[in-house]
């Protein structure tokens, strides 16, 4: 007989969600956390966009350490004079909240003692070796040589999923299924931040940049996020350009966007407080491993489970809402005493009809989009040349917008068909 | 005849993270709030010092904190280490005690735990650095007490231990019963594996009052502490720099530190 019926690998969003869901429901579970304390190693932006944690904990907008709720959203567009966003923002968020930001080690801290609350055994600063297998089926995981017994082993470990790779579950990451991200978090205080982002109360700002000012080749896009008195800021770094250029660090890109002529003003005189760098899942639909077999689900990261259209970047929603279900699913195979690979094949057709594998293949192939010399170099040129002629005045006649389009676009040395091509498979992806 | 198990205490107290500690500017009061809690250094040591006495002859390791209810972590940290049994003595009326009424409480607790042979303390605490502790609670229980080991050993009811002193190495041998405080990083306290860390949550630690220690509230905790803080101010922060210089920079450096009256000359 098992130790215990579940062992989570990883108490980030997935693992804790997983853990809370299969605990409150009398399983016996063991969640276990290299950090110490919980959230130390985790790293993301930093909003939580949906709902998805009302199904383990109703009352979590209330009770769940968050520091604002989006109100203002930008989407934009930096080369080296400009910015061009799209600044949406509107009070109907204040109605129905659609983000929070939040600071993980404060958020992961908070799940984890949920799960602890649940009646799961949560177990912090050791780090799982590997998986326990007989008979081709998991059946525990090893810790400095020592087998703990699980009917059922959930891998929660997140974009680095060390235990899962070497067990040959998930391929390793390589340059286009992953990305750098750096992040700093630094101390601005309240009315600062409520100043400089044109905020009130708990409203916050979630801002994501194309930083098409980089030379050398390198595509890279950046955040902004306000906290309560610390704002998030950081970049996320296309490995596969940053590695063709060769010489340029991810503390230089970093450097760059906080230096931006329409950034420095918003961070200017902030105390850093945290620093950090971390893998980011980049993989699309096509990238993603089973999700299950006989003793195991992945879930979160580990799974695949983190998204970006260019307009929105989401991991911990998809992470969250993965982990429940993955969690009912283990339920549902404990009452049959079954935690095979076709019991737990459960959990994938679970999986097939949410939002988080929806989502993924709905957007296939984004990523050759997202990360392409349009998006990265071609728009933002065009905007800029485009805007700068129309809003600037000569004293000449005045041009049709088409005109002066056409005449950035030949400026800009793209050949037009390039571009409508494109242009057509961008709003296809989109 | 029977022979019995060694009884071998360590105390062991639960602190803020050193590196991390924050001092608020208005109260400066440490900041505890923001800060996570470990268990004492110099404490891991003890703990580690009487592991492996028990490594060598039959002995029973039991820990002994007083503390409040999130000191748990800490008594179950020394369960995964590899201690038999831990005791966290923990009231509201023990709260803002200073060292009298802390040494008073742990001798309270080690006198209803009963026989023992050997005590362990770490040196002292990094969040006050009194090295108060360890020796009050030797006399409150009337034993003798080793300070500033460094190196401990048992054999045939005696500890010989090394104490590292300002002008050298002092060797004492003394007969158990014992009071020994640890020097921080004198030894290398063992790992926690999962399989530990499970046993001891499944294990788990006492809690034990004021009454079941048989003290009155007036003796301990805040009501029992005859140290007054009249007032706290901050250390001001040096000023410090760094910079690189190749071989040629030197002369421009100390001529640079010279003009600053960094240094001086030997004639001045």
């Amino acid at each position: 007989m098992s130790e215990f019926d579940v062992i989570v690998v990883g108490a980030g969003p997935a693992g804790s969600s997983a853990a809370i869901k299969m605990a409150s429901q009398g399983l016996n579970v063991l969640l276990v956390e290299r950090g110490d304390p919980v959230g130390s190693k985790n790293v993301s932006g930093g909003i939580l966009w949906g709902n998805d944690l009302a199904a383990i904990i109703p009352d979590w907008e209330k009770s769940a350490p968050l520091e604002r709720y989006v109100e203002r959203k930008v989407t934009s567009f930096l080369t080296g004079d400009s910015e061009i966003a799209i600044d949406f923002k509107t009070k109907k968020f204040q109605e129905k909240k659609t983000g929070y930001s939040v600071l993980r080690t404060r958020l992961d801290s908070f799940l984890a003692r949920k799960a602890s609350q649940s009646g799961a055994m949560v177990i912090t600063g050791v780090t799982v070796d590997a998986l326990a297998m007989k008979d081709g089926r998991v059946v525990g995981i090893i810790n400095e040589g020592e087998t703990i017994t699980a009917d059922c082993v959930i891998l929660a470990e997140g974009a680095n999923p060390r235990v899962a790779m070497a067990a040959g579950l998930v391929g390793k990451p390589n340059d286009r299924t992953v990305g750098i991200g750096v992040k700093h978090v630094y101390k601005l205080g309240e009315n600062v931040i409520n100043e400089r982002f044109n905020l009130r109360g708990n409203a916050g700002f979630a801002g994501e940049y194309v930083l098409s000012f980089l030379e050398g080749g390198v595509y890279a896009g950046g955040f902004l996020y306000t906290n309560k008195d610390t704002v998030s800021m950081g970049v996320v770094i296309n490995m596969e350009t940053l590695r063709k250029n060769g010489n340029t660090h991810s503390f230089d890109i970093m450097e760059k966007f906080a230096q931006h002529p329409f950034i420095s003003g918003l961070v200017e005189g902030g105390q850093l407080q945290e620093y950090s760098a971390h893998f980011v899942y980049e993989g699309g639909y096509e990238d993603m491993p089973r999700a299950y077999g006989n003793g195991y689900m992945l879930v979160g990261d580990t799974a695949g489970f983190s998204f970006s259209n260019g307009m929105i970047l989401q991991g911990m929603n998809y992470a969250i809402s993965s982990g429940i279900l993955a969690g009912e699913a283990a339920i549902e195979a404990k009452k049959d005493n079954d935690f095979s690979a076709e019991s737990l094949s459960r959990y994938q057709k679970k999986l097939d009809n949410s939002p988080a594998v929806l989502d993924k293949k709905n957007f296939q192939g984004i990523n050759n989009v997202v990360w392409s010399p349009m998006v990265h170099r071609a728009i933002p040129a065009l905007l800029e040349s485009s805007l700068y002629s129309m809003l600037y005045e000569t004293g000449n006649p005045k041009k049709h917008l088409s005109q002066i389009m056409m005449k950035s676009l030949k400026s800009s040395g793209m050949n037009s068909k390039d571009l409508m091509l494109q242009g057509y498979r961008l709003m296809r992806r989109m | 005849m029977i022979i019995l198990a060694l009884e071998i205490i360590v105390l062991v107290k639960q602190v803020p993270d050193s590196q991390e500690v924050v001092i608020d500017p208005v109260t400066m009061n440490l900041n505890r709030s923001l800060t996570r809690n470990v268990t004492n250094r110099a404490d891991e040591n003890a703990l580690e010092a009487a592991l492996q006495i028990k490594d060598k002859v039959d002995a029973h390791v039991t820990v002994i904190s007083m503390g409040p209810p999130q000191a748990e972590t800490t008594m179950i940290e020394c369960l995964a280490r590899g201690a038999d049994r831990a005791i966290l003595a923990s009231d509201r009326f023990f709260g803002g005690a200073d060292t009298y009424p802390t040494g008073l409480t742990l001798a309270a607790t080690i006198k209803t735990f009963g026989k023992f042979d050997i005590i362990f303390a770490g040196e002292e605490t990094s969040d006050s650095s009194t090295g108060h502790v360890g020796p009050g609670v030797a006399e409150f229980l009337d034993i003798d007490q080793i300070t500033y080991a460094s190196k401990v050993d048992f054999k045939d009811g005696y500890i010989t231990a090394e104490r590292e002193l300002e002008d050298g190495t002092e060797v004492v041998r003394v007969p158990t019963p014992v009071l020994i405080t640890v020097l921080l990083n004198s030894n290398v306290p063992r790992r926690q594996t999962l399989r530990r860390k499970i046993d001891a949550m499944k294990q788990g630690f006492e809690s034990w009052d004021h009454e079941k220690v048989g003290l009155q509230p007036e003796w301990v905790g805040v009501r029992g502490s005859p140290t007054i803080v009249r007032k706290m101010r901050p250390i001001k922060e040096r000023e410090r720099a760094a910079k690189k210089v190749d071989l040629a920079g030197i002369p421009d450096l100390v001529k640079e530190l010279y003009q600053k009256g960094a240094i001086k000359l030997e004639s001045e």
